[in-house]
């Protein structure tokens, strides 16, 4: 059953038509934004990922024709080869910009941390179709929590927050359509909401000095005290929960619950105060208000939103967008590229790639309704989460409603490992596609 | 089984139920991404249109030519003597930020310094203030060769650059300093004060004489070149954005050839001298000893010459003729013969004995001197010899409040009001400020010394000239000013043009004006002018020499005055006042007199008292056909250095 014959017969064309167009429309904002009009020349970075393109596409071919089931039986060793390698990479990478997120053979790099996040999504739906009925219990939800919580804390330590932050929501939502409790679910948000807005409000106390200085900010202000508190609180849930055990009383669950929350919350933001850097924590701030760095990460979303802006209904024109073309834009040939499009295509540019993607989130979701099996159902709702969350963080951030986490902008954006795993997960989606009807 | 396969159609419609609340999450947010698109490139279109051109215009100057400044002997349409112009120049720019390294940048000015022989630390300093981003002057004014120098070596000089620029030129260098000043880079003060009027940081502003008067005329308006330029400042294509409006030309009162006369024969000599037109008010010559070349200040690179000429001891920028006091001494005379005539204390018959000093009658008796023994004299006389002891007793016939009347009167404690900026007032005492700045009455012994113009009197040489000109024009005093017209950068079009303004009208008797007149003239045919005498032009005068006590110098000095008009008996049209003051002239009187001699030999000369009031348009033709208004008389060349003892008895001065 490795492979199928009649694989190709079943191809849903318009997926991967919609696919070459966005691939095509990045290679061409590639081309402008890498083309400088002053020294007429361009960096040619649009050459290497037609190249990466063309290799995409044949491993897209390639997915296509393995039967995906194969992918559940090799998840394991899949996502363990991958742990390994992203270890390599943390340790001995060649760092840029003081990151090592890459492994470099010669000409070509690769960004192993790009791929996990299939390897994550593979290995989360093959344990999801397994523990399918037992995944309500809460005890369930531990090996999933441990299997991100690996990679994360590798590619923090690389460190790459951007890309460490979207397997979080990955995650969330595959357990969410895998059928974990509700309760637990909101649980462990609620958990990672105080646990990021406890450092918050700390490093927000400590950029502005005394200033922000108040009494509920002073009672943040020392993380001893943090971890007391939530000691005891844990201690008082601990109490709750073993007499909860020996007697019947549900009033008791009221108390224990929410003191979880909290108390893991608040251990959780101690572990996230330390673990992330200061301009880490930052970008959040300015994400919230970009007023506090107007010359730093606060500029790049400035010059962004006046591209974006700037562009209008039938935009500037090919080759004419002055926030890029002038160099005002940053990063534009990867995390920006959207606002290169919306700058030289206008509204109408704009709207045809929140429309190709759409149809790409849409058709994947369709997938997951469609598949034969549980597997492929939630790995086709895996992948889409991949493609949603990537949509979200990157265009959200470059028109100014998320923060700057350095996302890119999946089929569009320059960057080969980002690309090669778009096109590895739209073969699947094909593969799912096209298995549909086989049993 | 059946409990099986229930249960997964159970977890089956739980998964979809999921995937529906998923899809409806999704479709929220591709929701909310079009509507903030929306926001950002429909609504805010505009708005974020203009932020992304003020992005990337950076608008580059294109300076206006500033106005030419012509003589009064200007043509339109003839090749006419430029007094000020402008030429074409370079200056070295650089954008600091350019560099790669604040070390680079550092080396790069080191042989720059070399080259262009300029101060680093000054640079420095006025970079370490500023947007490095900004484009800065290092040197203003550099010659082509220059140029060439740095741009063939793009290795040694990186990221230095150079533009147009015109530089003014003055092209009488001192003769005319201040009276047309000079322009100078704005300082922060001017910007703050000017910005709203359309002035630029940039921008060179007029910072004395004629150049600061008439500035907003002169300077035109800037263009600028619209640049496109990107994130690191290079440009990327530019056009013109407004053009550049040359600035308005002058045209003078002043003739440049009188102007020359007067300054050649002050050559080595400290004072002022000016020459007016009564009728008018227009001022022909204009002349403040020591002076300073405006061309060597007007660079921004010049600052220790400024420094230097600010420091100096003799204070060359001072415009002597209307920013310096000085005791008016004999010229006084006259104003205590006006005084007394009015009044009709006296008629210019009146004679007094002469003896050679005067006691003054009081509690102790005290003696005036006079420099000779005159024996009985008249007005005329008195006037013609200077005799001080006559005038010591008319001015204590008139009294103290007509003589301060009558010198308020003609404006001695006032400013003219010429047309250029930093004139000062002179000063008239009264009897309530000796009061105040003593504690004491005015005694007789004060009205002695202040009617032969000493003591605490003291006028500016403008003020005296302007009491002349009350004297040829029958007590009319018109605006003396430096400026005829003005017109447009090609000359073709006169925008305004300044005609004659009264001033100032004092009631003079016929009779008062032709004794105290007669007396100027017998000064000059028989007395203490006497060298003027053999000019074809009738000429009459009063010669004086101050007294004054130098704080600064801590020495007493003398001044050597001459006031005067020519023609004595012509029409008022055509007539020509003149002062001239000689500062510690060592010869008394003789210092000054010479000068007036000159410059009234070269008005004859250039047909100024021909009496059809000369036409300009037939002045040069005019030259050398001398018309016979001129009455030579016995000369009578004596008495030139007799007045500097004159003045050296009221000095010793007690009144008390």
């Amino acid at each position: 059953m490795l492979f199928s014959k009649d694989g190709l017969s079943r191809i849903d064309y318009t997926l991967v038509l919609a696919v070459i167009i966005l691939v095509v429309i990045g290679i061409l904002m590639i081309y402008s934004a890498g083309f400088d009009p002053i020294e007429k020349v361009n960096n040619g970075l649009y050459r290497k990922q037609i190249l990466w393109f063309i290799f995409g596409f044949i491993l897209m071919v390639g997915l296509t024709i393995i039967n995906y089931q194969a992918l559940g039986e090799f998840s394991l060793h899949i996502y363990a080869v991958l742990i390994v390698v992203l270890l390599i990479t943390a340790i001995f990478g060649r760092p840029v910009r003081n990151t090592r997120a890459w492994l470099n053979f010669g000409v070509i790099a690769i960004q192993p941390s790009e791929f996990m996040k299939l390897g994550l999504v593979i290995i989360l739906a093959k344990y999801l179709e397994v523990r399918e009925r037992d995944i309500v219990r809460l005890r369930e939800l531990v090996i999933p929590t441990i299997l991100t919580f690996i990679p994360v804390l590798i590619i923090l330590k690389q460190p790459d927050f951007g890309t460490a932050i979207i397997f979080i929501p990955i995650l969330l939502t595959m357990l969410f359509v895998g059928g974990a409790d509700i309760t637990h679910l909101i649980s462990i948000v609620l958990i990672a909401s105080i646990a990021m807005v406890v450092p918050m409000i700390l490093t927000y106390r400590e950029w502005i000095g005394a200033e922000g200085s108040n009494f509920i900010l002073d009672f943040f202000k020392d993380v001893n005290l943090l971890l007391l508190v939530s000691g005891v609180m844990l201690a008082i849930t601990i109490a709750a929960f073993v007499l909860h055990y020996f007697s019947v009383k549900k009033i008791l669950r009221k108390i224990y619950i929410p003191g979880a929350v909290v108390s893991l919350g608040l251990m959780a933001s101690v572990l996230i105060q330390n673990l992330f850097k200061v301009y880490q924590k930052r970008r959040i701030l300015v994400f919230l208000n970009p007023d506090l760095d107007p010359q730093g990460s606060g500029y790049n979303i400035i010059q962004s939103k006046i591209a974006i802006g700037s562009g209008g209904l039938f935009g500037k024109g090919f080759l004419k967008g002055s926030q890029s073309q002038l160099g005002f834009l940053p990063e534009k040939t990867s995390d920006f590229i959207f606002s290169v499009v919306a700058e030289e295509w206008g509204f109408l540019g704009g709207i045809v790639m929140i429309g190709l993607l759409g149809f790409l989130v849409f058709k994947c979701i369709q997938t997951a309704f469609e598949a034969k099996d549980k597997f492929g159902a939630l790995l086709a709702s895996g992948i889409t989460t991949i493609f949603f969350f990537h949509v979200l963080v990157n265009i959200g951030m470059v028109i100014g409603i998320m923060p700057v986490t350095g996302l890119p902008l999946c089929f569009v954006s320059y960057g080969g490992s980002n690309l090669l795993m778009s096109m590895i997960c739209v073969g699947i989606i094909l593969n799912i596609r096209a298995r549909k009807f086989v049993y | 089984m059946l409990m099986q396969s229930s249960l997964r159609a159970k977890l089956q419609e739980a998964f979809r139920v999921r995937m529906y609340f998923f899809m409806a999450v999704t479709v929220a947010v591709f929701s909310i991404l079009v509507l903030q698109l929306v926001n950002l490139q429909l609504i805010q279109g505009e708005e974020y249109q203009t932020r992304a051109r003020l992005n990337m215009e950076s608008n580059v100057p294109i300076p206006a030519a500033r106005g030419d400044i012509y003589d009064r002997n200007f043509r339109e349409g003839e090749k006419n003597v430029v007094i000020v112009s402008n030429r074409a120049s370079f200056n070295i720019t650089t954008i600091p930020a350019k560099f790669k390294s604040k070390k680079k940048f550092d080396e790069v000015l080191d042989l720059l310094a070399l080259l262009l022989n300029i101060d680093r630390e000054e640079i420095k300093n006025e970079i370490s203030g500023g947007n490095p981003w900004e484009r800065i002057v290092l040197k203003e004014d550099v010659e082509f060769e220059t140029i060439v120098k740095i741009a063939s070596r793009p290795d040694r000089f990186p990221n230095i650059d150079w533009e147009d620029a015109s530089v003014r030129v003055y092209n009488f260098s001192e003769m005319f300093a201040h009276v047309i000043g000079y322009v100078g880079s704005i300082s922060p003060r001017e910007y703050q004060r000017l910005k709203t009027e359309g002035y630029k940081h940039y921008q060179k502003i007029g910072k004395a004489g004629i150049e600061k008067r008439y500035d907003q005329l002169l300077r035109g308006r800037d263009g600028y070149v619209r640049r496109i330029v990107d994130v690191r400042q290079r440009t990327e294509g530019e056009e013109v954005g407004e053009r550049p409006v040359a600035g308005n030309n002058i045209i003078l009162t002043m003739d440049y050839n009188i102007q020359n006369t007067v300054y050649e024969a002050m050559k080595d000599m400290k004072g002022a001298a000016i020459v007016l037109k009564p009728y008018t008010g227009e001022i022909i010559a204009m002349v403040s000893k020591p002076d300073f070349d405006p061309n060597l200040i007007i660079s921004k690179n010049n600052a220790a010459i400024i420094k230097r000429l600010q420091t100096d001891r003799e204070r060359p920028f001072l415009n002597r003729t209307i920013q310096s006091k000085y005791p008016p001494a004999s010229t006084f005379k006259l104003i205590t013969a006006v005084s007394a005539l009015e009044t009709e204390k006296a008629t210019p018959d009146k004679t007094y004995f002469c003896p050679g000093y005067f006691v003054l009658k009081g509690y102790r008796d005290h003696v005036f001197y006079d420099y000779d023994v005159h024996g009985t004299v008249d007005l005329y006389w008195a006037i013609a010899k200077s005799c001080s002891v006559y005038f010591y007793q008319l001015g204590l016939l008139a009294g103290p409040s007509v003589l301060m009347r009558y010198a308020e009167d003609f404006g001695l404690n006032q400013k003219s009001g010429i047309d250029i900026p930093g004139e000062v007032a002179g000063f008239v005492p009264s009897r309530q400020w000796k009061y105040k700045a003593f504690g004491q009455p005015w005694f007789d012994g004060d009205t002695v010394n202040m009617s032969i113009g000493q003591g605490f009197l003291h006028v500016t040489p403008m003020g005296m000239c302007n009491f002349i000109a009350a004297l040829v024009n029958n007590g009319i005093v018109y605006s003396p000013h430096l400026v005829r017209e003005i017109r447009t950068n090609d000359n073709a079009r006169v925008i305004k043009s300044f005609a004659r303004k009264k001033i100032r009208e004092i009631p003079l008797s016929p009779l008062t004006l032709k004794a105290v007149r007669k007396g100027m003239r017998l000064s000059v045919t028989s007395g203490t002018s006497g060298r003027l005498g053999y000019l074809k032009v009738p000429v009459a005068g009063k010669t004086g020499t101050a007294q004054t006590r130098s704080v600064r110098l801590e020495k007493f000095s003398q001044h050597a005055w001459f006031v005067g008009f020519a023609p004595y008996d012509g029409p008022p049209e055509s007539a020509i006042a003149m002062v001239v003051l000689v500062e510690y002239g060592i010869a008394g009187a003789a210092s000054a007199v010479p000068v007036a001699e000159r410059v009234f030999t070269k008005l004859q000369e250039l047909g100024y008292f021909t009496p059809a009031a000369p036409a300009l348009k037939e002045l040069k033709k005019q030259r050398g056909a001398v018309s016979g208004a001129a009455a030579p008389s016995p000369l009578e060349p004596s008495g030139a250095g007799e007045d500097r003892r004159e003045a050296v008895a009221p000095a010793k001065k007690a009144g008390e």
